[in-house]
């Protein structure tokens, strides 16, 4: 049996275990495989898990082969040989009660962890800690809230109004959000946001244009934040989600602006 | 003498006060209200109610039209859907609470108002919806001042106060007379004209939730843009207790304006 090179990731939410990830993939030359334990799912099951790393790492790094967690078995029981594979761990898993399959058992662990930080239950599990970026204050109680919007098309200036209140305060104290979001034009957009980061915009995934109908494919977003306002942000996102009438007028106008050579979905 | 000038209240009536109570001290003679007392905020009767027992001559704003007509500005004038629905709820509140001799007052109010060499309105002179932005073409913006025959033109609308001289509006022509080898150059300058923008006493969106108005002094010609500090959290609890969506007090807050305003802000519905 091919001898497994894998890596568990770990770490708050915001230190950049995903971005850490997507370096070190890219700066390897063998072929990688990603799996997200704790992020729900994968996007295979984007109808009912919140798959917003894997989904982003699947469509930005090539050669990367995104593993859905019901596929682990098997696949430690026939590794692709010669990969490296990390595993992200979410921050809300319990490391002292993680239980690994035994192929698993002698990886590298890493924890990706912000300047400064110390003494951490990260500390005494990680073989190597990496310093990540800052993420502002350490909340004491900190929520995880995700939802699933896979299949909703949203309006772009309105979904900017609402990443704005939402990365401002206007819902709660927010230490890190992230979503995938279907845009009317037919893009699939990345949005990205830390506490204390320069203000980033989103990113636009390399996937193609969505323009027949709603989306087969995943989207979604999910908050990390102290007296989150749940139901004023699912509220909001609501409001800036089209209906099939105004979806299939935009992709109209886009489909007929579009060159014959462009790819659309 | 000093004219104060207020624009886009909005049903705040704790920023109305203090605007009133700073025009008071500023010792101004004159008061003039260029609209929209209603709309988005938690008390529109009782705005309006003070706008009246004060008499403070007042034009007609584009919510107070809404709320009058129905709503008439067309999606068009809504820079997203988010802040298309945020204002058919803020309208849908305010059509429900307003007082049948409130909405009669602002039915009869009028579009314009002068004053010796100054003209009133609420957006422009052509219509309460059109935004005259301070970086709208100096052609247009002279087009729209001359239309009133006025040399000030204060309008509102935008929610951020500003003031723009127009002397660029300066033409110069070439005449080529007969029996002469050498062309003529004449020029001719249309007079000094200004608009000024009075900003919003209950809405603002210059970043901070201040209340802005002007005053003018004719005696020496002056334009003074005042910014008023008042108890905001008041506004943002009544916004709350009254079931308005909670969005909106954040947004005051942040002197966010409520909803954002449209990509082509000079573009007017035709409907
Ligand atoms: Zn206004
Ligand atoms: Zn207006």
């Amino acid at each position: 049996m091919p001898s497994l090179n894998i890596t568990l990731v770990s770490g708050p939410p915001g230190a950049g275990k995903t971005t850490w990830i997507r370096q070190q993939i890219s700066s390897a030359a063998e072929t990688a495989v990603y799996l997200n334990l704790g992020s729900g799912n994968t996007p295979n099951d984007f109808r009912r898990a919140c798959a917003i790393d894997p989904t982003y790492l699947a469509a930005e790094v090539a050669g990367l082969t995104v593993l859905p967690v019901e596929q682990l078995t098997d696949f430690l029981a026939h590794p692709l040989a010669g990969s490296a594979v990390y595993v992200e761990l979410g921050f809300h898993i319990d490391l002292t009660s993680l239980i690994l399959p035994d192929q698993m058992a002698d990886c590298q662990r890493v924890a990706v962890l912000p300047p400064g930080t110390r003494h951490t239950e990260w500390h005494g599990w990680a073989d190597l800690v990496v310093t990540g970026v800052e993420t502002g204050a350490v909340l004491s109680q900190p929520h995880l809230w995700r939802s699933v919007l896979s299949g909703q098309v949203l309006d772009l200036a309105s979904l900017n109004t609402f990443w704005y209140e939402l990365t401002h305060g206007a819902y709660g104290t927010v230490q890190r959000a992230k979503g995938i979001f279907d845009v009317a034009d037919g893009r699939s957009l990345h949005f990205d946001f830390v506490t204390g980061l320069a203000e980033a915009t989103y990113l636009e995934l390399n996937l193609p244009r969505w323009l027949n109908g709603r989306p087969d494919r995943f989207s979604g977003i999910e908050v990390v934040g102290e007296a989150l306002e749940q139901e004023a942000i699912a509220q909001t996102i609501k409001e800036c989600c089209l209906n099939d009438q105004a979806i299939a007028y935009y992709q109209q106008q886009i489909k007929d602006s579009l060159d014959p050579g462009d790819e659309v979905a | 003498m000093k004219i104060a000038v207020m624009s886009c209240i909005h049903g705040n009536y704790e920023a109305l006060n203090a605007v009133l109570s700073d025009i008071d001290d500023q010792n101004a003679d004159k008061v003039y209200c260029l609209g929209d007392l209603v709309g988005y905020g938690p008390h529109p009767n009782a705005v309006v109610e003070m706008i009246r027992a004060l008499d403070i001559p007042t034009c007609q704003g584009c919510w107070d039209e809404d709320i009058v007509e129905g709503l008439n500005s067309c999606e068009c004038s809504y820079p997203s859907v988010l802040a298309e629905k945020r204002g058919k709820v803020a309208h849908d509140w305010t059509n429900q609470v307003i007082h049948p001799e409130v909405r009669e007052y602002l039915a009869q109010l009028p579009l314009s108002l002068r004053d010796d060499n100054l003209c009133f309105v609420h957006g422009s002179p052509h219509n309460q919806h059109e935004y005259l932005m301070p970086e709208v073409d100096a052609f247009v913006a002279m087009e729209r001042v001359l239309a009133t025959g006025a040399d000030i033109l204060f309008c509102g609308h935008t929610h951020v106060p500003y003031v723009r001289s127009l002397d660029v509006g300066q033409l110069q022509i070439r005449v080529k007379l007969t029996g002469k080898s050498e062309p003529q150059n004449t020029s001719f300058s249309a007079p000094l004209k200004r608009i000024v923008n009075a900003g919003s006493v209950g809405e603002p969106r210059h970043g901070r939730p201040n209340a802005t108005y002007v005053i003018y002094d004719n005696d020496t010609d002056q334009i003074t843009l005042r910014e008023v500090e008042y108890d905001y959290q008041k506004t943002c609890a009544a916004i709350i207790e009254n079931g308005l969506p909670p969005v909106f007090a954040w947004r005051l807050s942040k002197g966010l304006e409520y909803a954002e305003r449209a990509d082509d802000p000079t573009h007017v519905c035709e409907r």
